[in-house]
């Protein structure tokens, strides 16, 4: 369960009449089972290091290769709620389903199976827009499950929800690497890091600072002190000074 | 003291905010502004007392010497052209190359060599503004009149001037009869002009271009929200989304014709006014509302693709609807603008749309009517579209 579906390498992005470089050669591979948190600064490339992997934007250096038989289907829950307020939960799973290139029957069969999932029937005839920013996060993930992903990145995913809803939001990840899916898990949370992920890759000014497992990277290089925690970690390399 | 200083303080606020919304700003000065240009030029000429004649072509099917001789006075005087038969001044009013016409018809003269104005028929554009058409209807009772009396003069003899004296020609020879007065579309279509039947093209265009309210309702939080971006994930191109968008709102374009076909049939003469008369040429009304709602909905899109809030691109659609609304004579009349400003109408969406909604409505539409006004707005309808693909496609927004 340890093949790998995707890498990046040496990856390069500059925004359209940007004179900064977004990213500059990254460097990653993602795994089956694998859980990789994406760690960095607001404004560190984190976002559009996981546009350049979902392939909506093409790097100027370097290339993101799909390893294996056939390309893995990659799927994105964005920070953002990326659906339509304006319609029920199941409406908005039926919709984003039908965009799928899979037989009427499997469409109902998905919907079905996300809903039990996300924990969404209660809701799902329920406008989005009346429903609480827990549901809302289920839902945007459960739309992304829709398409059985190989790979998942998942951009800040538990901003503004309860524990509870963080709780079951994190469970779900860690099945979905137990079912051999591929994670990638952006975030400023460490204490969420830390309880799922396997691997961190710590990114700022577009720059991969460092990669790695987790506990390896806490012990610290050879001949200094171990750091306290994943947070001692993120400052020593990011530094204290804000970023915007 | 405190709730003063509060207030002062939202104000202050609202203020800035206003300073930093330049789209808000824009719909605040310079659409008024615009309405101002537009409404000043379209309705110069129905306030001013110097009416121009319009170009008139003459039909003269009195054999008489005196009819000739009259018509070559008009026109020596006042300009016209002369035509051989009514179906040639009828395509001459068509393709505009007169404004009005004058059939002067068999036995204009009666028994006792009078001309009868009753014997006059005045054949006039669906675009000539009625002040001009009225000064025409004078100028014609005044020169038969002058006909009238010369003649009267010739029977006096040489005592005629002081027989006439201080006495008015209206006195001594009253008019016979009044011209006939028809307008084009009553020539082709056999039926009399109404209020209903002009209105309903002309507002129809208006609110279906008015459907970038929705559409940029959606479009905007579509791409704000990152839906855009996840619909893109799950392997829709963008033009399958403006397809998608083009489709939905073309049908709601549909709802809105048959609704406001049923405010024309039904709700109007339910209050009184005319009935809206529906035996058009059916095939080159689809044309015209499936061209136009093509347009409607790509203007729409571009608006929306284009602006990076709702409130922009209310402001931005609804202002530039107005003021193309204003242009293409559906809220001042083309009759009551001058020919500069006619002309000026044609080259907008609304006024392509008008012009053939308008011959569909009034008239028995032809193909050198319609299918160029289609063709326009077709063509403006796909680059629009093509205008909205790119910001649709591209979401250049750093994380």
């Amino acid at each position: 369960m340890t093949s790998a579906l995707l890498a990046a390498a040496n990856v390069s992005y500059r925004y359209p009449k940007q004179s900064a470089w977004a990213l500059r050669g990254v460097d990653l591979t993602l795994a089956r089972g694998q859980v990789l948190g994406l760690l960095g600064p607001n404004g560190s490339g984190k976002s559009t290091l996981i546009n350049v992997l979902i392939g909506l934007r093409t790097p100027q250096d370097g290339a993101v290769r799909y390893l294996g038989d056939s390309p893995p289907v990659i799927a994105w829950v964005p920070q953002e709620h990326a659906f339509y307020p304006q319609l029920s939960c199941r409406e908005n799973l039926r919709f984003f389903v039908s965009m799928l290139d899979v037989s009427a029957a499997e469409h109902a069969t998905r919907v079905e199976q996300v809903e039990r999932s996300c924990v969404l029937q209660e809701f799902s005839g329920k406008l989005a827009r009346h429903c609480s920013g827990g549901v809302h996060r289920r839902l945007n993930i459960a739309i992304a499950l829709l398409q059985q992903p190989d790979v998942l990145l998942l951009d800040e995913p538990t901003v503004g929800v309860d524990p509870q809803s963080r709780a079951f939001l994190l469970d779900q990840v860690r099945q979905l690497a137990r079912r051999g899916a591929a994670v990638l898990y952006a975030t400023h949370y460490m204490e969420e890091v830390s309880a799922v992920c396997n691997q961190i890759l710590l990114l700022d000014h577009g720059k991969v600072l460092a990669t790695g497992d987790l506990q390896m990277l806490l012990r610290g290089a050879e001949g200094t002190q171990p750091f306290d925690d994943l947070e001692s970690l993120f400052m020593h390399h990011t530094r204290r000074s804000l970023r915007d | 003291m405190h709730k003063v200083k509060q207030t002062l303080h939202i104000a202050a606020k609202e203020w800035r905010l206003l300073l930093r919304n330049p789209h808000g700003l824009a719909v605040l000065f310079l659409m008024p502004a615009a309405f101002i240009l537009v409404m000043s030029f379209a309705l110069k000429n129905t306030l001013t007392a110097a009416v121009e004649i319009p170009t008139t072509g003459w039909v003269i099917e009195d054999s008489g010497p005196v009819a000739a001789q009259w018509v070559a006075e008009w026109t020596s005087r006042n300009g016209g052209t002369r035509l051989a038969s009514r179906a040639q001044l009828q395509q001459a009013l068509r393709t505009r190359q007169v404004l009005a016409g004058v059939i002067v018809q068999p036995d204009w003269m009666d028994g006792t060599g009078k001309p009868r104005a009753d014997h006059v028929e005045l054949w006039l554009s669906n675009r000539v503004q009625p002040a001009a058409a009225s000064r025409l209807r004078a100028e014609l009772s005044y020169s038969m009149l002058q006909v009238k009396m010369k003649i009267a003069a010739a029977a006096a003899g040489p005592f005629a001037s002081i027989l006439l004296g201080g006495s008015s020609g209206a006195d001594l020879l009253p008019a016979a009869g009044a011209p006939k007065i028809r307008y084009l579309y009553e020539i082709e279509s056999g039926r009399a002009m109404s209020a209903v039947q002009q209105s309903v093209p002309a507002w129809l265009i208006f609110g279906m271009f008015f459907v970038v309210i929705p559409i940029a309702g959606v479009l905007i939080q579509e791409r704000n929200e990152g839906t855009l971006t996840r619909l893109a994930t799950f392997g829709v191109a963008p033009g399958a989304v403006l397809a998608g968008k083009l489709l939905a709102f073309m049908a709601l374009n549909w709802i809105q014709l048959f609704f406001m076909l049923l405010v024309g049939r039904w709700l109007v003469p339910l209050l009184g006014g005319d009935t809206l008369h529906l035996d058009l040429s059916a095939g080159w009304f689809l044309l015209m509302v499936l061209a136009t709602s093509a347009a409607a909905v790509g203007l729409a899109l571009l608006i929306a693709a284009r602006t990076r809030t709702f409130d922009q691109a209310a402001a931005l659609g609804g202002g530039v609807n107005v003021v193309l609304g204003a242009l293409a004579g559906i809220m001042v009349p083309r009759t009551l603008m001058p020919p500069a400003m006619q002309t000026i109408s044609e080259w907008s969406p609304m006024g392509w749309a008008l012009d053939g909604m308008q011959a569909v409505f009034l008239g028995a539409p032809d193909a050198a009517q319609i299918v160029p006004k289609a063709a326009l707005l077709l063509t403006f309808a796909i680059v629009c579209l093509l205008l909205s693909w790119r910001p649709i496609r591209y979401q250049e927004r750093a994380d």
